[in-house]
């Protein structure tokens, strides 16, 4: 069941991928459907919802980092601009 | 006074961190692999956080769609995800003390870790044989198949490492030297190389 869960939402991220839509939209919506797919995952693959909260609390900490190094690097990309190229 | 010293004492003694006991409810070898999963993350975590900064600043940067294949990018992490729930049944069977299940379940498991592997170096062969290396590529941004070699090189390893482990530990049940501890840690690292791979796939190929 969990299977068909995350397979679903992997077809979401998918379809979200060719959606055309504004890009920081689609990377907020991606942003979230990754988030639901880590927490399926780690939840009930990996038995982290049976662990005592001090061990799910410590696994959240690369996350936490993640968004604050995202912060500190982001903002020193505002200002230029990046073009997709088609190849073919 | 005293009688509430004692009490105090007692208290803390009976708390998680009390002594005696583990303050995080779970035997060492799993509190270890988590701990190196942990650390494991932070360098996956460095390497995207640095994909996503040099594709931001970069002027340019080519349609993932028209480089990829992305039916088989897709096929890849279908064949990951569903190899995790074949591990998680892996790790059911060994906690049911049924080594013999547990086993065929491992085996699944590195089946879906060897397909994967093999559709990587696949596409490694593609971009390879398209021109694209380290320092250049044929799209015309030295990043892109930079970070394309770095990230899923080193995700690739990890998967590759699994395979080797999940290998010692399947053939450690067939021998009857199964432990459900050793099959359950082994599938939490296998886990966390699935949950790797959904980022790689939604930032780097997605987005």
């Amino acid at each position: 069941m969990t299977w068909v869960w995350l397979l679903v939402l992997t077809a979401a991220a998918l379809g979200l991928g060719y959606a055309p839509i504004n890009e920081k939209l689609k990377a907020f919506l991606l942003v979230c459907t990754t988030l639901a797919k880590i927490l399926v995952i780690a939840a009930i693959f990996m038995h982290l919802r049976y662990e005592r909260l001090n061990l799910i609390l410590l696994t959240f900490v690369p996350l936490v980092l993640a968004i604050i190094l995202f912060s500190f690097t982001f903002p020193e990309t505002v200002g230029t601009v990046t073009h997709v190229l088609n190849v073919r | 006074m005293d009688s509430s010293l004692a009490a105090e004492q007692q208290r803390i003694l009976a708390s998680n961190w009390g002594g005696g006991k583990s303050p995080f409810g779970t035997s060492w070898s799993k509190f270890m692999m988590w701990i190196f999963i942990i650390s494991d993350a932070l360098t996956f975590m460095a390497f995207l956080v640095a994909y996503g900064f040099m594709r931001s600043i970069s002027p340019m940067w080519p349609k993932q769609t028209e480089v990829f294949n992305m039916v088989l990018i897709t096929f890849m992490t279908f064949v990951l995800i569903s190899s995790s729930a074949v591990m998680a049944m892996a790790v059911g069977a060994a906690r049911a003390a049924n080594p013999k299940l547990a086993f065929r379940f491992l085996v699944l498991t590195i089946v879906g870790g060897f397909i994967f592997l093999g559709c990587q170096a696949f596409e490694w062969s593609h971009l390879i044989e398209e021109g694209a290396r380290l320092t250049h590529n044929p799209w015309g941004v030295p990043q892109f198949a930079a970070s394309f070699f770095v990230i899923t090189g080193f995700h690739g390893f990890h998967v590759f490492s699994g395979v080797t482990i999940l290998a010692i530990v399947a053939i450690r049940a067939a021998l009857g030297k199964y432990s459900a501890d050793q099959i359950e840690n082994a599938g939490l690292y296998w886990h966390f190389v699935d949950v790797v791979w959904v980022f790689v796939f939604a930032f780097y190929y997605l987005l």
